[in-house]
């Protein structure tokens, strides 16, 4: 049973009847006990006002309506033992003869009996005890009657009353249901139960943070498709070019051109592709990484280009240090930052990669590369972070995205990136400071 | 048919210009806005293509400054921004024309003639004079009915004069026109191509005039 209104109903229901089934348990135990105190008096009155009576009378019994209704027996014995007296035959009786009270058991039931003597007998008087029983349920039953009677309109009236009570959530599905998908704004909190507030409140908070990672999803695509038209505008014309080259060494450049167009999309859906992934997502898989391992692996990788562009690509310094990272977004970072360096550097320049343990027990790590190329001026330091952001003049042209990519891992990293001139007061030092962070397993 | 290219990639520059050069139109090219405008104030080129989105200034700025400089080239925007409000907004600042990217080089060169031929005030895509036909879309030229084969420089020295056929262009202002930045010019290469055009259409068709320039022949 899932509905809350049915549910409610059965459980108020059920409580109902059981405190309903205990009072008329109570009101029987009372009226049973004063059943037996009224009748206890009035077994005592009949006997003692038929002792007192000329025993003539007692062969000729004169016993009140009212007791036969009771259902009182009187029973006369003599003094040696022999019943002189019946008022009533009954099936069985109590054969025992005791003065004052006592309970007999028979066959069919007890008895309550009382003897008194008489001058040469012995008087008594008795009731079966499920006269008084049959009595106090009697009394019992009339008094729940009219309970079980208003049970239904009881009934009618929970289920009403906790239909009201959720209406405020049925509004608000009502309201949810004919939500259109991309309707992310905050639902009405106003007028709303204590105990729906929060629910509402959860909801809109997720409803906020859908509405961003949306919100930022949307401008990645704009800016994605209007930063594709240029490559593709490239590749548009080269191709028009390739189609109207003439003679073999015109073609031949033209594909050559083409290809580097290419190349160059290639590169960009490729860097729009780590970004995407590294958009805030949920904890991806966190380990130890030793990121002086992942500096020397990166920069052996990154050789040929360095070499092709003559650069002095090197690890400066490497520090045991280990990070607790996604290793493939350490990777990427590194990639992009070296990358960067060396395709930014002119011929015959140096690019430096160096990773620090910090002090301490803290475990943080500093990684550096540093460059002596062209550098950013302070002003634009900020800027370059920006998505698709290019710095006028640069040649050869990136995709805009490699600074982006790396401040977007360092941030889900915790970590901090500080730009700021190379170690010999030319080109670029960019330093990421991974944070002391989660302590790792030993 | 000089032309100023603004366009800060280098690949999309790189292609415009080979692709309009088949076409016969000679362009130089700058990659910001901070380059183009010293450049337009002190030389003559014909039609300006504008990307919009250029680091530093941007173009629509460019474009504000150019004519409320007073400024009459024909421009020619050519952006990757589609957007109905870009586009409005690209014509008003006083652009002829707004080219989306990716375009077609055919399109743009025949964009490129069409504000030409605007901006010459001719209604007709060919310019007729004295007979000789001249079809700046085939680079054919004809003389009743028969083919005369000019070579690219004869045909962009020839459209030169016929433009404005009264007018005497000297020498100086003839190179201006048709040779772009970097392109070695002989001392006499301009007598060698009138030479040529004399040959091939006559004589009288050119005619000097001593210590000012060039001319076509008037109209009888």
């Amino acid at each position: 049973m899932s509905s809350l209104r049915a549910r409610l109903l059965g459980w108020l229901l059920a409580g109902v009847v059981f405190i309903g089934a205990a009072g008329g348990w109570i009101v029987y135990r009372n009226a049973l006990s004063e059943a037996d105190a009224f009748f206890d008096y009035h077994l005592r009155q009949t006997a003692l006002i038929l002792r007192d009576q000329p025993v003539e009378y007692l062969l000729a019994p004169q016993l009140a309506p009212a007791d036969a209704a009771y259902d009182f027996v009187v029973q006369v014995w003599s003094l040696d033992g022999v019943r002189v007296y019946l008022s009533r035959p009954h099936a069985v009786l109590p054969q025992v003869t005791t003065l004052g009270f006592a309970t007999v058991a028979t066959s069919e039931g007890r008895w309550r009996v009382f003897g008194v003597q008489a001058l040469t007998k012995v008087i008594q008087v008795a009731q079966p005890m499920s006269v008084r029983q049959q009595r106090a349920a009697q009394l019992a039953l009339q008094t729940l009657k009219p309970f079980a009677l208003l049970l239904p309109v009881l009934a009618l009236l929970i289920w009403l009353a906790v239909g009201h009570a959720l209406e405020p959530l049925q509004r608000l599905t009502a309201l949810v249901m004919a939500r259109r998908v991309d309707a992310l704004d905050s639902l009405p909190d106003t007028r709303l139960p204590d105990e729906v507030q929060p629910l509402v409140s959860a909801l809109n908070d997720l409803l906020a943070r859908l509405r961003a990672a949306l919100e930022r999803e949307r401008a990645f695509m704009a800016d994605a498709a209007h930063e594709l038209r240029t490559p593709l505008t490239a590749l548009h014309l080269q191709m028009g070019m390739l189609a109207r080259a003439s003679g073999d060494l015109e073609r031949a450049a033209a594909m050559e051109t083409l290809s580097a167009g290419v190349q160059r999309a290639i590169r960009l859906v490729e860097q729009m592709l780590a970004l995407a992934r590294q958009e805030p997502r949920a904890e991806a898989q966190r380990v130890a990484v030793r990121l002086d391992d992942v500096a020397r692996e990166i920069v052996a990788e990154l050789v040929p280009l360095a070499d092709a562009g003559r650069i002095d690509l090197g690890v400066s310094a490497a520090q045991p240090a280990s990070v607790y990272a996604d290793p493939d977004a350490l990777r990427t970072l590194l990639r992009n930052l070296v990358d960067n360096a060396v395709r930014y550097t002119p011929a015959g320049g140096r690019v430096d990669v160096s990773v620090e343990e910090l002090a301490g027990e803290t475990r943080g790590a500093r990684l550096t590369v540093s460059d002596d190329g062209p550098g950013i001026p302070a002003a634009e330091r900020a800027r370059v972070f920006d998505r698709f952001y290019r710095r006028a003049g640069t040649s050869p042209p990136g995709s805009g995205l490699g600074l982006s990519i790396v401040s977007t891992i360092a941030e889900g990293h915790g970590a901090r990136i500080t730009l700021a001139d190379g170690s010999s007061g030319k080109g670029l030092s960019v330093t990421v400071t991974f944070p002391p962070g989660t302590p790792l397993p030993a | 048919m000089r032309l100023l290219l603004v366009e800060d990639d280098a690949m999309i520059g790189e292609a415009i210009r080979a692709g309009l050069k088949r076409e016969g139109f000679t362009v130089d090219w700058v990659h910001d806005a901070e380059a183009a405008d010293p450049v337009l104030r002190t030389e003559p080129f014909e039609l300006v293509l504008l990307d919009l989105g250029l680091p530093g200034s941007d173009g629509l700025k460019l474009l504000k400054v150019l004519r409320a400089r007073g400024l009459a080239v024909p421009v020619l925007i050519i952006t990757a921004r589609d957007a109905v409000s870009d586009r409005v907004q690209g014509l008003d600042a006083g652009a002829d024309d707004y080219l989306i990217k990716p375009f077609d080089l055919d399109e743009l060169a025949a964009r490129i003639r069409a504000l030409l031929r605007r901006k010459a005030g001719r209604p007709a895509p060919t310019i007729e004079y004295l007979g000789v036909v001249l079809d700046p879309a085939t680079h054919r030229v004809t003389r009743a009915g028969t083919e005369i084969a000019l070579s690219p420089r004869e045909f962009a020295l020839l459209q030169l004069l016929l433009e404005r056929p009264g007018v005497i262009l000297s020498r100086a202002q003839i190179e201006e026109r048709l040779y772009g930045w970097g392109e070695e010019v002989e001392s006499n290469a301009v007598e060698v191509h009138i030479h040529g055009l004399r040959r091939k259409l006559g004589a009288q068709f050119i005619l000097t005039v001593r210590g000012v320039g060039y001319r076509v022949r008037p109209a009888p």
